[in-house]
């Protein structure tokens, strides 16, 4: 053996096997920390982030705002008796949110967490936009209050939908740090900090100059600037102060509202809905003609129970070729709110307001006042002047009757209902269902452990 | 060795040509199986020191030229002992005999990254599957599910029957809840990937919608891919004591793969071909509907349809014929050669592989080209190639869960039998009036294609840098790639019943994905031989792994006409997913040998990799292990016991956690034309690292009585602490889930190997293999609240992790009474008032696990075999059930057979006169448990008959031209009992999962297959 011709061996092979190495990994030893291929970082957006950057979040959080909002329309709907989902892969539309016979809502199920996540995940872009515009060099103060108005103003609204979904079993307000969020309040305290978050984004709006750094899309059409959005803002206080009976105060926030009764009632803000990438599709949408295993339905004492010349059943619902029969309900409309899957959904507009001031003059004792707004809905719908008695009773049945019809499946009969104590007043389909009060803590908030 | 030159150049002549020859010798003989004297064909006959060998022919015949004077020929071949024989210039007519070895004790079995050891040397229970025991009896459709019941400790189970693949492999109980659990598969050095990518028919089906967002489009794990044909065995480390040494990618086990290699001599050549059909295992049967059953499910539309069933004449349709009825052809085609002289070999093969489905229009097809070179410069350095292409394509159909109606199993629920679904004569298909799609209509013209091209390549090589009489020090390098573009397609018409009614018809959905492993090793062997008696093998060596995968998934709806490019559409969605992988590895090893009496292993392992939170942290995994062959001592002085073995080993492992455990990212939200970023529901754990499995075991080897029998038994205690969890967060936090390292399980299971050769006469052969295993899992400490990993709501059963609980526990709501004195108590029969609360309703995982192999040579010339197969225990969540009730087409819908306790009838409101579907749905929301069911099985997973056409006849026919002929019949899965209601107890409809299994939802039915075979050897 000759040490000479193995050490020359050693060495040629030692770089033979270098080379390899090499060639089959750039670097052999030393590992580089690559951040996500994927996806923009948390880190690097909340450090100093330009103008685009505050935009693309500001963009980002009212694109959020309708993810899993179809199942929102649904669990409301469902158990306000407006609409039937029937999906026959899905047997916890008709049988858990109808309460049949002994089924019980379920806190694990997804019915109840993923709106709510959906809501809070809203939330988390609020607060990484209002946090990362506050340490950004790229805009003026002025510029920052517009974004934190924006911000807080939406925020404010996901507090109000989770809210109304949980209503007696209380929200989480406070939800800023990302690893432990605040307590659960209840519902008083609930809408103390929505109302709260809403008048503290108006007076950000007031020095927020006259345009946002960032765009918002063409739902918030003539709703856009600061002052403009604060319209928008305030017509979302007047709705939390009617849902909280403080009626002359909701009439104060809609003189700053866009309430206008010579505008057209849809004139309002709205998500909209594109089929461009990375954007949604209005989920509610489906072909009113649907088999009955995979359709939404109307129920059928929306159609029943309507004056005769409504023009709202017409244009909302369309009598289907076949019945939908599914687990023991039955319906022969189907649902045509949404006529295309980019119609955009009505976060809040002039309908709405009117009804509000509608239901605050009454409530503060102004019939006249609040039988005129009733009769400006009523006309748009081709109905005659309200006819009925004029008493205070008649005309809140009167107004829960209009907001039934005016803004139907749109999320509100369920609350109206329940804000008035009427929700025993809800039609019952099959024997042993059960019309709910709230919604469970979704499981995963470990309250109920 | 005398050096004529120092240049390089010089060096690498030196090292072609080898070593000058010397005087040479000549060297014949036969070999034959010392019972029954048959020649044996293929024993590997070669000289130790001279690396010169040769392969025994049709006659046991062998021819081989050996350098020098005199020689030890090693003698082997797989199921004998090996035998060494001294042979010299004077030897001639030598007849060697050989010993069945059913202990396997002369088998190599590797116990290092480049090394291995002998059987009754090694100090773990390391199963290994020859190439005959793998496909030799009845063939599977792919690799993964020709390995059932052939690895004590294995938990094999199919995904669906779909075509193609989609099996989860897991080695000795749960080792993971969040990694993966899927075992290292290397292939000749390359580490292949198993990855299973789905096919982004969530865009249809929206089956994630529920609330689930895991993969439920029943995907294919990769190593479906492999040939079985091509392997010559496989060895498999099940738990961290024997795979310690692959550190933090062994956690799941490792599958060590070889593959056929050339053997010197003139060509050989092999040409086989089966031929066989396959059809639906079993048949659920459908509902009986009267005029009045038809219109109180499905209204006045079904009572109509049902009168004109019976009015027309028409009858009552079977739809699991016109669905699921296809007899589908299957065949295979394999062709390999073997040459080579004594520096080169080579194995060349292709196969063909081409089956139908029992559902029309779905099947599999595989083309796998291989060519394995060895070749040898000189003694001291040998190279070995390995490359294979593969091309495979499935067609799998739409299955599994569902929340538009739309795939084949969700509209077969919801059709009666009085309904015609047909087309009519001018091919339309009518709608189905009950659901959004027509299953006969999305089958006949919809498309889910997937098409895989891959190439795998390794390199081995391994230089003997010094030698001398005692001691050689060896370099040893391997390097593998492995790359495949995996390519599916769905293809949704505009004119199918749910995209005609969709606002945009038709849908395109498009993924592409390319991934790249490759890996290499390079180590230093030291062997040394002390003295004749303790030898020393120390090892150190470097290991590196990269991955990089690259998907692309495109959604086009609202297609153009018939067109299928995607962008011939109105709208498109795409949407990238890239994911890498990096880790380095360096290890020691130190086994001594004392007289191959005590053997003693020592090795450490130092791994990191930038799935880490500290890419540059090395985790370090030692091993030790301890073998004592209590035989070559003078403790037992008994002649009926042939050989005991006394061994414990102990050993780590790691696992890495999944890709982007560490980020917080927010991902592309857009809204009309502006672009924008929304949070993700994954909160990131920058401090995320490896979960780490450390494992005891021990047990012994014996075999008894000349051979009679052997028995393989191990305990194994295996414990997972810092395991890589993922835990639902507060989703008020704004995310809905993060990773972490908590908490700790343990699994204690045990195995038995018990092999007999009840009868070895010349004609009569029985060998028979019994291995039972089970395992047991626990969660010993979760410093979190209990959480569920996998299932739709707890109303529909969960797998959740809870302490103290078995890791595969099915928890449901049930009835709890609350009143009298079983408060908190589940008593079947009492009643009280009750809350609903949840229950653990079942399990998972097995009791335990049998397989009874069995081999009958008849007559020489015949040989039978059969495999069963029993699973004891394990439930499944049958949620096809629930969705046929809902749908009103159980096929037991109108039987009032269906026994339910007392209390849940009670709380549920169920009347004595309710039928079965009434008393099922009024069980949904108040008791989970008769959706989870037993699914036990006893299965013939395997039976083959052969027979070998006589030497004698073919002399007589062919000359010498063929060697050997075969030919037989076999069949696979052709009984099973099951007290499980649905189409098969071998299901998951989320894919290959860590714990939760066992979820049905209107999978795609399994199969039986049916084979004839002919192979011919030239």
């Amino acid at each position: 053996m000759n040490i000479r011709i193995s050490n020359f061996i050693v060495r040629t092979l030692s770089m033979g096997l270098l080379m390899a190495v090499v060639g089959a990994g750039c670097d052999i030893i030393d590992i580089k920390d690559r951040p996500d291929p994927d996806n923009v970082s948390l880190d690097v957006i909340m450090n100093n982030p330009s103008r685009d950057e505050v935009s693309i979040l500001a963009t980002g959080t009212e694109s959020g705002m309708r993810v899993d909002l179809r199942l929102y329309y649904i669990d409301v709907g469902m158990v306000g008796r407006e609409i039937y989902r029937f999906l026959s892969a899905e047997p916890r539309f008709t049988g858990d949110l109808l309460g049949k016979a002994n089924s019980e809502l379920d806190d694990g199920s997804f019915y109840a967490t993923r709106p709510w996540a959906a809501f809070y995940a809203t939330i988390r872009n609020t607060n990484i936009l209002m946090e990362s515009a506050a340490t950004s060099t790229a805009l003026t103060d002025t510029e920052k209050n517009g974004v934190n108005g924006f911000g807080k103003t939406i925020k404010a609204y996901e507090l109000l939908m989770a809210l109304n979904l949980m209503n007696e079993n209380g929200i989480r307000i406070n939800v800023t740090d990302i690893f432990e969020p605040g307590p659960l309040v209840n519902k008083e305290d609930g809408f103390n900090t929505i109302a709260t978050l809403l008048d503290e984004a108006a007076t950000d709006l007031d020095n927020a100059g006259s345009a946002f750094s960032f765009k918002l899309s063409e739902g918030f059409q003539n709703l856009d600037t600061p002052q403009t959005f604060r319209e928008f803002n305030r017509a979302l206080a007047a709705r939390v102060a009617v849902y909280r009976g403080n009626y002359s105060e909701a009439l104060n926030h809609l003189q700053e509202s866009f309430l206008d009764v010579n505008a057209p009632l849809t004139q309002g803000a709205y998500h909209i809905y594109s089929t461009a990438a990375n954007d949604r599709l209005n989920e509610v949408y489906a072909d009113p003609n649907a088999s009955a295993g995979d359709s939404w339905v109307v129920h059928p004492s929306f159609v029943a129970d309507a004056e005769s010349g409504d023009q709202r059943v017409a244009d909302k619902t369309l009598e289907r070729d076949q019945n939908a029969t599914l687990d023991g309900l039955s319906s022969d409309y189907g649902l045509y709110v949404y006529k295309t899957q980019t119609s955009p959904i009505s976060i809040i507009r002039n309908e709405e307001l009117i009804l509000i001031r509608a239901e605050a003059r009454i409530q503060t004792d102004d019939l006249t006042g609040g039988e005129d707004d009733l009769n400006v809905i009523r006309n748009a719908a081709g109905l005659p002047d309200y006819g009925g008695p004029g008493t205070k009773e008649a005309l809140i049945d009167e107004m829960l009757r209009q907001r039934r019809y005016s803004l139907f499946a749109e999320g509100h009969r369920w609350i109206d209902m329940r804000r008035y104590n009427r929700l025993d007043e809800l039609p019952i389909d099959r024997p042993g269902d059960n019309v709910w009060l709230s919604f469970p803590i979704p499981e995963t908030e470990n309250v109920n452990r | 060795m005398r050096l004529i030159s120092y240049h390089g150049l010089a060096v690498l002549i030196l090292l072609l040509v080898g070593q000058p020859a010397l005087a040479q010798f000549t060297v014949e003989g036969t070999v034959v199986d010392e019972a029954t004297k048959d020649p044996l064909i293929g024993v590997t006959v070669q000289d130790e020191f001279s690396k010169r060998g040769t392969a025994t022919d049709q006659n046991g015949h062998f021819t081989l030229k050996l350098p020098g004077t005199d020689a030890v020929l090693k003698v082997s071949y797989i199921g004998y002992i090996n035998k060494e024989v001294n042979v010299n210039t004077s030897t001639n007519r030598l007849v060697i005999t050989l010993k069945q070895d059913i202990a396997n004790l002369g088998e190599v079995v590797v116990s290092g990254l480049a090394t291995t050891v002998k059987r009754s040397n090694l100090a773990n229970s390391v199963a290994t599957v020859s190439a005959n025991e793998l496909t030799g009896v009845s063939p599977a459709q792919t690799l993964d599910a020709s390995l059932y019941g052939k690895i004590p400790g294995a938990d094999i189970s199919a995904n669906s029957g779909a075509p193609g693949g989609g099996i989860s492999v897991k080695l000795r109980g749960v080792t993971t809840i969040n990694g993966s659990s899927e075992p290292l598969y290397i292939v000749d050095g390359i580490y292949m990937n198993n990855d299973a990518i789905g096919n982004g028919s969530d865009a249809v089906t929206d089956a994630s919608a529920g609330g689930s967002s895991s993969n439920q489009e029943d995907p294919v794990n990769r190593i479906a891919d492999l040939n079985p044909d091509d392997i010559e065995s496989i060895e498999v480390l099940k738990g961290a004591s024997a795979a310690a040494i692959y550190g933090q990618r062994a956690s799941s086990g490792v599958v060590i793969i070889t593959t056929k290699k050339g053997s010197s001599g003139e060509p050989k050549f092999k040409i086989s071909q089966s031929l066989g059909f396959t059809e639906l295992r079993k048949k659920l049967g459908a509902r009986t509907f009267t005029q009045e059953t038809a219109a109180a499910t499905f209204g006045s539309t079904g009572e109509e349809l049902f009168l004109d069933a019976v009015n027309s004449g028409r009858g009552f349709l079977d739809y699991e014929d016109l669905m699921y009825g296809q007899k589908g052809t299957l065949s295979r085609t394999q062709l390999s050669t073997s040459f080579g002289n004594e520096q080169t070999s080579f194995y060349l093969s292709g196969s063909l592989q081409n089956d139908d489905g029992i559902i029309k229009t779905t099947g599999y097809e595989k083309q796998s080209l291989r060519a394995n070179v060895d070749h040898r410069f000189s003694q001291k350095f040998d190279v070995s190639v390995s490359s294979n292409y593969i091309h495979s394509q499935s067609f799998r159909g739409l299955t599994n869960n569902d929340n538009t109606g739309s795939t084949f199993g969700v509209s077969m629920l919801a059709t009666p039998n009085f309904i015609d679904l047909r087309p009519n004569e001018d091919g339309i298909y009518p709608n189905h009036p009950f659901n959004s799609s027509n299953q006969l209509q999305l089958r006949d013209l919809f498309s889910n294609g997937e098409e895989v091209n891959r190439v795998l390549s390794s390199i081995k090589a391994n230089y003997n840098i010094f030698q001398t009489d005692n001691s050689v020090l060896a370099f040893k390098f391997t390097g593998g790639l492995d790359f495949f573009s995996q390519d599916n397609k769905l293809i949704f018409p505009r004119e199918l019943q749910f995209e005609a009614a969709s606002g945009a018809p038709g849908t395109l959905i498009e993924t592409k994905t390319d991934n790249l492993n490759t890996n290499t090793s390079a180590l230093l062997v030291h062997t040394y031989t002390a003295t004749d008696k303790l030898s020393l093998v120390s090892q150190v060596g470097y290991t590196s792994f990269n991955n990089d995968q690259n998907s692309i998934l495109t959604v086009a709806n609202d297609l153009l006409g018939r067109q299928t490019n995607v962008d011939q559409s109105a709208s498109v969605a795409v949407n990238q997913t890239k994911i890498f992988q990096r880790d380095r590895g360096f290890f020691v090893q130190e086994e001594v040998n004392y007289d191959d009496t005590y053997i003693l292993t020592l090795g450490l392992r130092g791994d990191k990799s930038d799935r880490n939170g500290d890419v540059n942290k090395i985790y370090a995994y030692p091993k030790a292990s301890f073998a004592w062959n209590v035989t070559n001592t003078d403790l037992i002085k008994s002649d009926d016991i042939d050989n005991l073995k006394l061994r414990v080993a102990y050993g780590q492992t790691g696992n890495v956690s999944n890709f982007g455990a560490k980020f917080t990212t927010l991902a592309p939200s857009n809204i009309g034309g502006l672009g924008g970023i929304l949070i993700r529901n994954q909160r990131g754990v920058p401090g995320i690292k490896p979960e780490r499995q450390i494992e005891l075991e021990g047990g012994f080897d014996a075999s008894i009585f000349n051979g009679f029998a052997s028995l393989e038994f191990t305990v194994y205690h295996k414990k997972i602490k810092d395991m890589l969890l993922q835990r639902e967060v507060e989703p008020s936090t704004g995310f809905i889930y993060e990773n972490f390292n908590a908490g700790s399980m343990v699994n204690d299971g045990v195995e038995v190997g018990l092999n007999l050769l009840p009868v070895n006469t010349e004609n009569f052969r029985w060998n028979a293999h019994i291995n039972f295993w089970r395992n047991k899992s626990k969660v010993t400490s979760l410093p979190v609240a209990p959480f569920d990993v996998q299932g739709f709501s707890t109303s529909l059963g969960v797998y959740r992790i809870q302490e103290g609980q078995s890791a595969t526990q099915i928890v449901g709501i049930d009835p709890i009474i609350v009143n009298n004195d079983n408060i908190g108590q589940f008593p079947d029969a009492a009643v009280g008032d009750t809350v609903i609360g949840n229950r653990r309703l079942g399990d998972g995982a097995p009791d335990f696990q049998i397989s009874f192999s069995n081999e009958f040579r008849i007559l020489k010339n015949f040989d039978l075999s059969f495999l069963l197969h029993w699973k004891k225990g394990g439930d499944v969540i049958n949620l096809t059930e629930l969705l046929s009730d809902l749908l009103g087409t159980s096929p037991d819908y109108d039987d009032t057979d269906l026994s339910v306790s007392p209390l849940r009838m009670a709380t549920a409101g169920i009347e004595p006169g309710d039928n079965n579907a009434t008393r099922r749905l009024k069980l949904v929301g108040v008791s989970t448990a008769k959706m989870v069911q037993d699914a036990s099985y006893l299965r013939l997973r395997e039976i083959g008959l052969y027979y070998h056409v006589p030497v004698s006849s073919m002399q007589r026919l062919f000359g010498n031209t063929i060697s050997h002929i075969k030919i037989g019949a076999s069949a696979t899965n052709l009984l099973t009992f099951t007290p499980y209601k649905s189409y098969d107890p071998e299901v998951s409809n989320f894919g290959n999962q860590p714990i939760a299994q066992g979820i049905e939802v209107a999978p795609y039915p399994s199969s039986k297959q049916y084979y004839f075979h002919l192979s011919v050897d030239f």
